[in-house]
């Protein structure tokens, strides 16, 4: 019998029968284990997780003493830019300091890659001093390594895109080496920078959206930015639930990144000195909610029990088992936060 | 060698991206007789679908799936002339685009490339495509597919602009539509009239063979 | 998104004492338990109460660390930051560039 609400990965609603529930919830946890080559949840886990996913409540909650942090990526570009309300960066901050009593922010510009930030720096330094004589909660500051912006026509490298299914392959491999000097360079630039003006973190957003030099770039500006600041504290908040292979012979500290899976990517992470790691699970949006928060879970658990440094879970849209939609609903983000903190034991959101 | 050996070696070539041994495969296949077509999609193209797997998996990398794919196209070009008997025969075409607003299309190029390997003409017109640029190509080289990705739950609805413009221009019948990309599903496929979903690139093939009737 | 996710699982910012262990884990890179831990001993609550409102608005008046309600005196901003790299104990970088702007 049907009886049960639910919803697919898209966010579409659904009621599905407590067999169909529970035989999902296995079925989701097992690609995990077999993607990640990670243990699966044990019984007593999926018992836990499939009461979570029946709880009639619209709401649901982490039980009292479970509470963690919520740390957040394209932060200012939440309320004055996509939800379109007119106010600048500052107010935006306290209003997340005062009013949803966020945890920490993030200070962001509207393009939002660390690349586009060198022409405005000394902009984004100055909203930076200014946002942090008013504010009390830690401001982050954060941008994406964005790789991809270096190649033509947005900059001067050849486009890997374009000669990879030229089978351009070598040409491709170079063009992604050489990017990765330039990313380097500008991350190291804007992240001292904001740092200097005060910023208690930096974080590094969507690492790895152009694949395996994305990574490498990053996790090289963060071991200059570490040695060069001991004191600063990265966040390294992944793109994706394994690294894309765009180039797939790149290594960092003997490890071939292409290919890592979240419990794997958090010790390269913290080996380039990064405090806190953001561990992406993508949501597939034709699967329902339990087969994606299964698969969430199983990643994550293995990362927060691989971990040395605390693990905040990607929980926007499109990951870590909330919906493929603009306006993910309460159901399925409670109980997904419910999940990943007492499941997949999260430092963080 | 049996034709269940050549299948299994076709595959294993695809999947170590050996060249030689490929053309080989296909060239034995041919003297011996065996169907070119059961060869093909038995052995050499399950095996393009399986690297296409394992890259969703992380398993193997993109110039490693690329790799193959160029393997692919030198059996693919053996195996089709003797499938033609040497007559040249009308390849299939298909228009593809990552919608207006959108300019993510890592996921299709990789769709791109596993196509052609299939024997399909492909004109690929980018990122941040206007449904009516796709159109206008899909009518100019006469496709029988347009296909169109979209990364963004923003930028979803281009797929159903396309829809609704081939309907709109009586021109729905004239083309076959797959879409695909993170936020579409089956059910957003069937919502907005579009003959095929595709879950990745491995999908989108054997889809777009299948709307071919292949 | 921001206020469901304080809600299931946040700590609960300024208004208990979710800015403080935040700083744990991002100058220190410690796990939830031991920033809680942490913090807990240094405020001088247990760990399950730096998420109750109702402890956590008199430990803040009183060390003065900021609190979500304005208060006539009490410390805001800058003031309050002060205040919290002392009480746990730790530089908070946008603090020592006030301190070294302003000679202090």
């Amino acid at each position: 019998m049907s009886d049960i609400f639910t919803r697919y990965g898209d966010g579409s609603p659904t009621r599905m029968s407590k067999e169909d529930i529970r035989f999902d919830l296995e079925e989701g946890t097992q690609d995990a284990a077999d993607r990640g080559k990670i243990p699966a949840l044990t019984e007593a886990e999926l018992d836990r997780l499939f009461e979570i996913c029946t709880m009639p409540e619209k709401a649901v909650t982490v039980e009292r003493g479970d509470e963690v942090i919520v740390s957040f990526d394209a932060g200012t570009l939440k309320l004055p830019v996509r939800a379109g309300v007119p106010m600048d960066r500052s107010a935006a901050i306290l209003t997340h300091e005062r009013a949803f009593c966020s945890d920490t922010m993030e200070l962001g510009h509207v393009d939002y890659s660390y690349k586009q930030l060198k022409a405005i720096i000394h902009e984004e330094c100055q909203a930076m001093e200014h946002i942090q004589l008013n504010t009390i909660i830690p401001v982050f500051y954060g941008a994406m390594p964005n790789l991809g912006l270096y190649t033509k026509p947005d900059g001067p490298i050849e486009n890997w895109s374009e000669l990879l299914p030229l089978a351009k392959i070598d040409e491709a491999k170079a063009a992604q080496e050489e990017a990765m000097e330039h990313a380097v360079k500008d991350i190291v630039y804007v992240a001292s920078r904001m740092y200097e003006s005060g910023a208690d973190g930096i974080n590094f957003d969507t690492v790895g959206a152009s694949g395996d030099a994305d990574v490498l770039a990053t996790l090289k500006a963060a071991e200059i930015l570490k040695e060069k600041y001991p004191d600063i504290a990265i966040e390294f908040g992944m793109a994706g639930e394994f690294v894309l292979g765009m180039h797939g012979e790149l290594y960092y500290d003997g490890t071939r990144l292409a290919g890592l899976y979240p419990h794997q990517q958090v010790k390269m992470a913290e080996k380039a000195g990064a405090a806190i790691f953001g561990a992406v699970i993508n949501t597939n949006s034709s699967m329902s909610f339990a087969w994606n928060i299964a698969r969430a879970v199983t990643f994550v658990k293995a990362c927060t029990e691989a971990a040395s440094i605390p693990v905040h879970v990607n929980v926007g849209m499109g990951v870590g088992a909330i919906p493929v939609t603009n306006t993910p609903p309460v159901d399925a983000v409670s109980r997904a936060d419910k999940a990943l903190v007492e499941i997949g034991k999260a430092d963080g959101l | 060698m049996s034709l269940e050996d050549i299948i299994a070696e076709a595959r294993e070539t695809i999947l170590q991206c050996d060249q030689a041994r490929a053309v080989a495969v296909a060239e034995r296949a041919v003297a011996q007789g065996f169907d070119p077509v059961q060869v093909l999609s038995e052995g050499f193209s399950y095996g393009i679908r399986q690297m296409g797997d394992l890259f969703g998996r992380g398993e193997v990398f993109l110039p490693q799936l690329i790799l193959s794919s160029e393997v692919m196209k030198s059996a693919v070009a053996i195996l089709d002339a003797a499938i033609q008997g040497g007559t040249p025969q009308a390849k299939a075409k298909m228009v593809i685009a990552t919608v207006e607003g959108d300019v993510h299309d890592i996921g299709k190029g990789i769709v791109v490339s596993l196509l052609k390997t299939q024997g399909i003409e492909v004109y690929d017109l980018g990122r941040d495509v206007p449904t009516v640029k796709i159109i206008e190509k899909a009518l100019e080289v006469e496709a029988d597919i347009i296909g169109t990705s979209a990364l963004l739950t923003t930028t979803l609805m281009g797929q159903k602009k396309l829809e609704d413009e081939l309907r709109k221009n009586g021109l729905r019948d004239r083309f076959k539509t797959m879409v695909g990309g993170a936020p579409a599903t089956q059910r957003w496929a069937d919502r907005i009239g579009a003959d095929a979903y595709a879950e990745d690139a491995a999908e989108a093939v054997t889809k777009a063979l299948a709307l071919l009737g292949k | 998104m921001a206020i469901t996710h304080e809600m299931a699982a946040g700590m609960g910012g300024i208004r208990t004492a979710g800015d403080l262990v935040a700083r744990m884990q991002m100058t220190k890179g410690m796990k939830i338990k031991e920033a809680k831990e942490y913090v807990a001993a240094k405020v001088g609550v247990s760990t399950f109460d730096l998420c109750d409102e109702a402890v956590m608005k008199e430990v803040r008046e009183q060390l003065d660390i900021g609190h979500v309600q304005a208060r006539v005196g009490a410390s805001i901003g800058m003031e309050a930051k002060f205040n919290i790299a002392r009480v746990l104990d730790m530089k908070i970088k946008a603090v020592e560039n006030f301190k070294r702007k302003t000679g202090m």
